[in-house]
C-alpha cells in the first residue's frame, strides 16, 4: 500500500508540474488567437503522448528484465530527479529566479500579438499548444513509466499523471489565467527529492543489494537528500569572505 | 527535422543541464555498481547516496559562484 501511494503521488505531483507549464502556453494562445486550433493541438499531443506512454511502457515493462530495468530507470531517475532539486535549490537560494507563470504568460502572448492574423485554419495556434503540451508532457511521460514501470505499478502511475493533468486542466479553464499561485518551486522540490530518492533505491537493488527495512529505506534517502539540499541552500546564501 | 532536432535537445535536457555534473553522477553510480556485486553490503548503498548528496552540494554551490562571478564582471 505504502509502495502504492508513493507511485501515485511521484507521478500526480511531476505531471501537476508540467500540467501547469502546458497549461500556461495553451491558455495564452487561446485566449489570443481562439480556442479550436489550440485546442485541437493539446488533443494531438495527449494522443501522441499516450501512445508513447503504451508502446515504450508496455515494450520496457515485457522485455526488459526486473533487475537490469530497476538500473536503468533507477540512473535515469537519479539524474532527473538530480537536475530538479539543483534548480529548486538554486531558486531557493535566490540565485536563480523562480519561475513565473504570469511572466510566461505574457511573453507567449507578446509573442502572438506581433505574429500573423488568425485564419480559419489556424495553424499558428495549433503547432504552438502541439509543440508545448508535447514536449511539457515528455517530462510527464517519463515520470510515469520511471515510477510506474517497476513492480507492475504502471495503472497506478497513468491514474496519477492523468488525474493530475484533469485537475491542472480544470483549474485553468475554471480561471482562465496561469495558475501562478501554484507553488511550483515547493512542487518540483518534493518531486526531486521523493524522485532522486525513489531512483537510488532502484538503482541499487538493481546492483543486488537488499536495503533494510525495504521500501521504508525510500524515507531515510529522502531525509538525507533533503539535508543536503538545506546545507547547498545555506552555504550557497551565506556570504562570500572577503 | 528542426522538429525532431528540438524533440531530441528536450529528451536529453530531461536528464542533463550541466553535462560536468551528469558525468560525475554518472561516475559515482558506476563505481556503486562494481563494488556493490562484490561486497552486497546495503553501507555501500547509503554511502552511494551520500555521495550524490555531496555532490548535489558541491555542484549547486559551484553554479552559484559562477553566477556571481558572471554578475560581478557584468557590473564592471
Amino acid at each position: 500500500m505504502y509502495t502504492e501511494i508513493l507511485t501515485f503521488g511521484a507521478a500526480f505531483l511531476g505531471s501537476a508540474v508540467e500540467s501547469v507549464e502546458a497549461l500556461t502556453i495553451v491558455l495564452a494562445v487561446g485566449l489570443t488567437r481562439g480556442w479550436r486550433a489550440p485546442l485541437l493541438g493539446t488533443a494531438a499531443a495527449l494522443v501522441a503522448l499516450a501512445l508513447l506512454v503504451l508502446v515504450f511502457g508496455q515494450l520496457i515493462v515485457a522485455r526488459v528484465p526486473e533487475l537490469t530495468l530497476k538500473l536503468i530507470i533507477g540512473t535515469l531517475l537519479i539524474l532527473f530527479g538530480l537536475r530538479w532539486l539543483h534548480k529548486a535549490v538554486l531558486r531557493s537560494a535566490g540565485t536563480l529566479s523562480m519561475h513565473d507563470e504570469e511572466k510566461a504568460y505574457a511573453s507567449t502572448v507578446n509573442a502572438l500579438e506581433g505574429s500573423a492574423a488568425r485564419q480559419d485554419r489556424d495553424v499558428v495556434g495549433f503547432l504552438l499548444a502541439l509543440k508545448g503540451v508535447f514536449l511539457e508532457g515528455l517530462e510527464v511521460v517519463f515520470i510515469v513509466i520511471a515510477v510506474g514501470g517497476t513492480g507492475g505499478r504502471l495503472g497506478i502511475a497513468v491514474a496519477g499523471g492523468i488525474l493530475a493533468m484533469l485537475t491542472v486542466g480544470a483549474a485553468g479553464f475554471a480561471v482562465r489565467r496561469p495558475l501562478a499561485r501554484v507553488p511550483e518551486n515547493t512542487l518540483k522540490y518534493a518531486v526531486g527529492l521523493i524522485l532522486t530518492s525513489i531512483g537510488t533505491f532502484w538503482a541499487a537493488e538493481g546492483m543486488g543489494v537488499s536495503w533494510p527495512l525495504d521500501f521504508v529505506s525510500i524515507a531515510a534517502l529522502i531525509a538525507m537528500f533533503f539535508v543536503a539540499s538545506q546545507i547547498a541552500i545555506a552555504l550557497i546564501r551565506r556570504p562570500a569572505v572577503a | 527535422m528542426k522538429a525532431i532536432r528540438a524533440v531530441v535537445h528536450e529528451v536529453v535536457g530531461l536528464f542533463v543541464s550541466d553535462w560536468t555534473q551528469t558525468a560525475v553522477t554518472v561516475a559515482i553510480i558506476a563505481a556503486a555498481w562494481i563494488l556493490i556485486p562484490r561486497f552486497h553490503y546495503a553501507a555501500i548503498a547509503f554511502a552511494l547516496a551520500a555521495a550524490l548528496a555531496v555532490q548535489l552540494i558541491v555542484a549547486t554551490g559551484a553554479e552559484a559562484r559562477r553566477g556571481r562571478a558572471a554578475t560581478r564582471k557584468h557590473g564592471e
